[in-house]
């Protein structure tokens, strides 16, 4: 009956990998037999002024050390208190949750793209799905925060980076400089983490292309699990617009299911 | 001899913990991590007499030792649930309490009657709801609308004890405790969340969409416990309290307050297993001390 589990889990990385980014490393006593790519673990702070949990998506994890990554931006008080854990810290996880990211069988060439920390949720798809072939794409506001290009490099075919500023990696918006590629790669799928600014954009960007585009959404959670209702999008559903839940229906939809 | 259970209004509860309205869902969610049977009771989210969508995104904002949600009432609609949960749930070894909201005195009456084709063991009647504009809370206030709706209810839902739930944001709550006893009230739970907000300084904006939402958590706890106490002076019917309770001993001053039975809401979110492992703690309790849990209740001594 008691299929998940919260569990206590040891942080053994907790370091700063960008201007106010922070990668998270946090082993268990084992880790469960089904993460998919794209689903998120709800972590629990240790100070009881913070009741809630922070969903983090599951950014990479590791059967060998049974351990999962997790890739945040220090934005508000919580994350600001988690940036100063150390190493040894134990912190309660719920994990894996959320739909995940299965590819259709017929995939065989996957675009990544990503945008800004949204870049954290690509990793654990190739982990996943090895078999397939990835093409990535990511896209920063400027150089101090670029994250995860060498992770993802290795299990790219190709990877492309760019900045709104053009201070690193090419100049300007991942998406248009994707629609470019898009003739040439063909991809079977393109699945994207960012803003709802580059989902927009993307929408936009690959007007014409008939290929699926597939999002990971990210939302204030309560309980993580689907009972509280407050991680609520709007969806298109059988051409009536309605609620999901974003922590059980998602975090991953198809871009046009979502109403921006 | 130890006791856990406890009885209100000739319903036995096997332990005195109950989750809350719109923080358990129907069940089923929690149910993955332990069996919900070992609770005393659920309470179901908000029905009402058609599916409500709820309120805009974002509906939770984060405050110190607390939160505040404005959901407003999102729910598949009362029909969709005697279908379906209140048949699911009718299977389990658990009271289970159908909470119920209306906009007007026409959907409080309409629901109600629909709650006699229900096999669930109580009715909550959800006057208090803080994020619904069109009303719910207007009946929580006025200690005259409480009486007149929970009479309404009573009449309208004949077959089912009902527990009427209080709101918190009212002048004088154990007037509003007598009005629900006068209109027939079986029970009374209290307190629905404290109305609130949450401000983003940088935009100048409230977080919740909606603007206010309702505060809980650990940090409403003393408001609950000085409310319950004051509501337990004020009528006969039985108390169920709620308002921040994170542990076993929270429970055990609810219940020197006044509170027959407690639910557990925000602290399901921060802790999954958290309304099981206080059913635990407190059996652990009584055993220790050899207690009846009934023997707290109302026991408290005020100083001189």
């Amino acid at each position: 009956m008691s299929e998940l589990k919260d569990r206590l889990g040891e942080i053994i990385v907790n370091e700063r990998v960008a201007k106010d980014i922070y990668r998270l490393e946090v082993a268990f006593d084992s880790l469960p037999e089904n993460i998919k790519g794209a689903q998120f673990a709800h972590v629990k702070l240790n100070d009881k002024s913070h009741i809630l949990r922070r969903p983090f998506c599951i950014c990479d994890f590791d059967r060998v050390k049974k351990s999962i990554t997790m890739c945040y931006a220090v934005v508000g008080e919580g994350t600001k208190i988690l940036s100063q854990y150390a190493a040894g810290e134990k912190i309660k996880v719920l994990l894996p949750l959320g739909n995940g990211f299965v590819p259709d069988k017929s995939y065989k060439r996957i675009v990544l793209l990503g945008g800004g920390m949204g870049s954290a949720v690509l990793p654990a798809i190739p982990t996943c799905n090895p078999e397939l072939e990835y093409y990535t794409y990511l896209g920063f506001a400027n150089k101090d925060k670029v994250v995860l290009e060498k992770e993802l490099a290795k299990v790219s075919k190709a990877i492309k980076v760019a900045t709104d500023d053009g201070s690193y990696g090419e100049k300007g918006f991942v998406t248009d400089i994707l629609a470019k590629d898009m003739e040439k790669l063909k991809p079977d799928a393109v699945f994207c983490c960012g803003p709802e600014v580059m989902y927009k954009a993307l929408k936009k960007a690959l007007q014409g292309f008939d290929v699926p585009i597939i999002v990971s959404l990210e939302a204030r959670m309560g309980c993580g699990i689907g009972a509280c209702l407050v991680c609520n999008c709007k969806v298109l559903r059988k051409g009536v617009e309605e609620y999901a839940r974003v922590c059980v229906d998602g975090p991953v939809f198809k871009l046009d299911e979502v109403v921006l | 001899m130890s006791n856990l259970k406890v009885n209100i209004a000739g319903v036995e509860f096997k332990n005195p913990i109950i989750t809350a309205s719109g923080t358990f869902g129907f069940g089923r969610e929690y149910d993955r991590f332990y069996n919900i049977e070992e609770l005393g009771g659920i309470c179901t989210k908000g029905l009402t007499i058609k599916p409500r969508q709820g309120n805009p995104y974002p509906r939770i904002a984060e405050s110190y030792g607390g939160m505040l949600n404005s959901v407003g009432l999102q729910n598949p609609g009362v029909d969709h649930y005697l279908a379906t949960d209140d048949l699911l749930l009718a299977k389990r070894d658990v009271v289970v309490i159908a909470n119920i909201a209306g906009s007007t005195i026409e959907d409080y009456i309409a629901i109600a009657e629909k709650m006699n084709d229900s096999k669930a063991d109580m009715v909550e009647l959800n006057i208090s709801c803080p994020n619904v504009k069109e009303g719910g809370m207007a009946f929580g206030v006025l200690p005259s609308n409480v009486e007149k709706v929970t009479s309404a209810v009573k009449k309208a839902c004949k077959n089912k004890p009902i527990i009427t739930k209080l709101s918190p944001n009212v002048s004088c709550i154990a007037d509003n405790a007598k009005a629900a006893e006068q209109g027939g009230a079986d029970a009374i739970s209290l307190i629905n969340t404290l109305s609130g907000m949450a401000i983003n300084y940088k935009t100048r904006k409230p977080i919740l969409f909606n603007n206010n939402g309702g505060v809980s958590g650990a940090c409403v706890k003393p408001v609950a416990l000085k409310m319950v106490w004051d509501c337990y002076n004020a009528v006969k019917i039985p108390i169920i309290g709620l308002g921040g309770i994170t542990s076993y001993t929270d429970v055990l001053e609810f219940m020197i307050c006044g509170a027959r039975a407690v639910q557990i809401g925000t602290h399901n979110f921060t802790e999954p297993l958290g309304a099981r492992d206080i059913a635990k703690d407190l059996e652990n309790y009584v055993n220790e001390n050899d207690m009846d849990i009934n023997d707290l209740v109302g026991t408290l001594i005020l100083n001189k």
